[in-house]
């Protein structure tokens, strides 16, 4: 605030002084992001962009690419086999996000409810550690574990009296199974951020509502669910953007079998452009899968303004 | 005049010069690390002295190896260095696809090692050169010090269009191998020679009596000794067989005129139209599904061989389809020599059986050819096999180097199989769309497996491959 004992030529000195302090400041900040937007621009739209223009070419890495227009985009939407893979992708996409986001919720309520701090604290680590095992590595794992002749799993049924379950070896079977496994390595992350927001929900609401004679469930759907449901959206989003770019697990447990069951998007792309040298329309496929993924995102943004409460 | 402006060093100076300090130090780094991982001046082959290879295996295989074959490098040319790259993968498909990325990053090596696999598509598009200028060269040397060591058939599988583009020192036929303990157990005798796919039959039929986890039979699917192998012993392919003409540079001068092993060679093997519904193909197929309906086998893995080898060397397989790799392969896997055999794949329609096999290319955008030359030279040397290929982890493609005493520690006994069975043998079937086949062929097998039609699964195999076969 300027005082009127400072003179004219005081104020411009301090303006100046400000301006100065001001570039200096902008100046530290753009150095501070200055590598994370190098590495975002050299690792993310670089790629990005490159994979946008191949699209355009056909390209075997051996001989030089060839224009092709939109010969590949025009390909994709007639191209069954690699049609069906986006179906397989949506499909167990939409079953892992759903799984996740009702385990993880139903998780996070059980424990902010009924443990004690301690508790909280371990079923978070034990919920979370899943996430930071290689996901090649449990991958490897779970397919000895599900083998339908030498599995453990197996064995633990057939001693139950319920043998040979084909968990890899039907369509849907396998589908099922790498849903679980995926649900299973992910869920952790969804139920840390639940915990975190319920943990954050005020008291003072929580307690209102008890005076006003509301039940537990009453509660969580009508104030807690509300309550976090920018952190719900924000785990529907994740979870799904991940699901769509599901690879590991059929890749190493089935290699997209049987037949094409589990022949997801990005196994399409993997097959078409490492296996089958195309390049290009290989691009064109992740471009539609980029795009996909951006649309139902926003989308997910969209349909959110109606349920999403922000305090 | 007052310092308001002077250099004194505040707490935002500070910041601002540790933050830049950090952001060039980083920079420096990744640039530092950057330029550790990407192949060195001398490593890139463009380095006068240093010839660069690309090597099937984990990189501290390929360092040994690179290590042990220094000094015979350096016997060729002190000034010269062999720097081996090595390649992970599962299987030759997985090997041949990683080839193709570091090709595509600009890394092309000097000598890639090359299996019947890769060998189609690598000669198609010129990334490999034809030997026969450098093989007519050193002729005379090489007629007496390895033509007449190696197997035509082998040398025939690297031919394309009546060049020779590959050299090689390695092979696997498809064989039968068999669980001593679990024939035992299953009062079965072992196979004999010359036993048939019914012998095969009531072998399994009896050790699926064994019960517990006992199974008769299992395999992997794949290309190389999977319901294939069925299917030549059928008397069927999944593509046309045919050969290339010419080749007489090459087996008239390397070959002594009366050899009845080189009649009918020619210019290289010529896969024509895709045959993957045939009715041989499909009867192969459905009766491998059908030994997996009647309790014969467990639903078999996609690629690689671990799980099986697992089961084998545990004794809960009684029989298997694997090759002369597999003698170190279970002898590494802790089975004694004599707890297991083999035996020639079995005939059905005929003998015919399959193999694959492996050596060394130059390619054709090597700068150092001639060195590149000598060092394959090198390596096929008889005196190179064990270095290359410690452990018996492959057959060797020289007669002389199947020997009882190489076979002494690991077994099997009736290792004389692995040669003998060339005779009468058609390499895999891989064209120059080797890897879209095989993407058609792991998923159309295991579409008949879930789906137990051998026939709907292979009509659409042959679909996939008649699309594929039109754009090449």
């Amino acid at each position: 605030m300027s005082s009127p004992a400072i003179s004219k030529p005081h104020r411009a000195v301090r303006r100046l002084g400000a301006r100065r302090t001001a570039r200096r400041e902008a100046a530290f900040g753009y150095a501070m992001i200055a590598l994370a937007m190098l590495f975002v621009t050299v690792f993310t739209f670089a790629p990005i962009l490159a994979s946008l223009g191949l699209s355009f070419f056909d390209w075997d890495v051996i001989s030089p690419p060839t224009w092709a227009g939109l010969a590949n985009y025009e390909r994709f939407f007639s191209d069954g086999p690699v049609l069906q893979s986006f179906g397989v992708t949506i499909c167990m996409a939409i079953a892992i996000v759903v799984l996740q986001l009702t385990l993880g919720l139903f998780l996070a309520v059980l424990v902010n409810q009924r443990a004690s701090r301690f508790g909280r604290t371990f079923f978070r680590t034990a919920f979370y550690l899943p996430l930071l095992a290689s996901t090649a590595a449990v991958a490897i794992f779970m397919g000895y574990l599900f083998d339908t002749k030498f599995g453990a799993i197996n064995y633990y049924l057939g001693l139950l009296g319920i043998s040979g379950v084909p968990w890899l070896s039907s369509p849907l079977g396998a589908q099922a199974t790498i849903v679980l496994i995926v649900v299973w390595q992910q869920v952790g992350f969804t139920f840390v951020l639940f915990v975190s927001a319920l943990m954050a929900v005020p008291t003072d609401v929580l307690e209102a509502s008890s005076i006003d004679g509301a039940g537990p469930l009453r509660t969580l759907f009508r104030i807690k669910i509300p309550l976090i449901s920018p952190t719900i959206l924000f785990a529907a989003v994740i979870a799904f953007i991940n699901a769509m770019q599901l690879f590991d697990q059929p890749f190493i447990m089935t290699k997209g079998g049987p037949g094409t069951a589990t022949t997801t998007a990005t196994i399409s792309m993997y097959q078409t452009g490492f296996q089958n040298l195309q390049f290009g329309y290989s691009s064109a496929i992740a471009i539609i899968l980029l795009l996909l993924i951006l649309a139902v995102t926003g989308i997910q943004f969209l349909a959110a303004r109606k349920v999403v409460f922000y305090q | 005049m007052a310092r308001d402006f002077g250099p004194v060093l505040g707490r935002r100076d500070l910041l601002r010069l540790g933050g830049y300090g950090l952001a060039s130090a980083a920079l420096v780094g990744m640039g530092a690390s950057l330029t550790g991982c990407a192949p060195s001046a001398g490593g890139g082959g463009a380095t006068s002295g240093t010839l660069t290879m690309l090597y099937f295996g984990d990189q501290k295989a390929a360092t040994t190896l690179q290590n042990a074959l220094q000094p015979k490098v350096k016997k060729i040319d002190k000034d010269l260095n062999l720097k081996i790259t090595a390649i992970n993968g599962t299987d030759w498909n997985d090997f041949l696809a990683k080839v193709l990325t570091l090709i595509a990053a600009g890394q092309a090596p000097d000598i890639v090692s090359v299996a019947t696999e890769g060998l189609q598509l690598m000669a198609g598009k010129k990334l490999i050169m034809p030997l026969d200028d450098y093989v007519t060269k050193d002729m005379s040397t090489l007629k007496s010090g390895y033509f007449d060591d190696i197997h035509p058939a082998l040398i025939e599988a690297m031919m394309v269009d009546g060049h020779l583009y590959n050299m090689p020192d390695s092979f696997n036929a498809g064989s039968m191998f068999f669980n001593n303990d679990v024939l035992q157990k299953a009062g079965a005798a072992a196979p004999a020679t010359g036993w048939t796919i019914d012998d095969f039959h009531s072998t399994a039929e009896k050790i699926s009596k064994v019960g517990g986890d006992i199974l008769p039979f299992d395999w992997v699917v794949r290309l190389w000794g999977s319901w294939t192998s069925f299917l030549y012993a059928n008397g069927g392919n999944l593509l046309e067989e045919g050969k290339y003409d010419g080749g007489d540079w090459l087996w008239g001068k390397a070959y002594d005129s009366g050899d009845a092993s080189v009649a009918g060679r020619k210019g290289g093997w010529k896969w024509g139209a895709p045959t993957a519904n045939s009715a041989a193909s499909v009867e192969a197929l459905q009766y491998v599904i059908d030994l997996q309906k009647a309790g014969f086998s467990p639903s078999p893995d996609v690629g690689g061989g671990g799980t099986l080898q697992g089961l084998f060397s545990s004794a809960r397989i009684g029989m298997t389809i694997g090759g002369g790799f597999w003698a170190g392969g279970l002898h590494n896997a802790g089975m004694k020599d004599g707890s297991f055999d083999v035996q020639a794949f079995p005939t059905w329609k005929g003998n015919k059986s399959l193999f694959g096999t492996g050596g060394y290319s130059i390619f054709q955008s090597s700068q150092k050819k001639d060195a590149a030359w000598e060092v394959i030279k090198m390596m096929i040397e008889p005196e190179s096999f064990d270095i290359m290929f410690p452990g018996n982890v492959t057959t060797p493609g020289r007669k002389s180097l199947m020997t009882a005493e190489r076979y002494k520690t690991t077994g099997p006994k009736n290792w004389s199989v692995f040669y003998d069975q060339l005779d009468g043998s058609v390499p895999i079937s891989a064209p120059s769309y080797y890897n879209a086949l095989a993407t058609s062929l792991n998923q159309r097998t295991t579409e008949a497996i879930s789906s137990g039609n051998a026939k709907a699964a292979l009509d659409a195999m042959q679909s996939d491959l008649e699309k594929v076969a039109k754009g090449n």
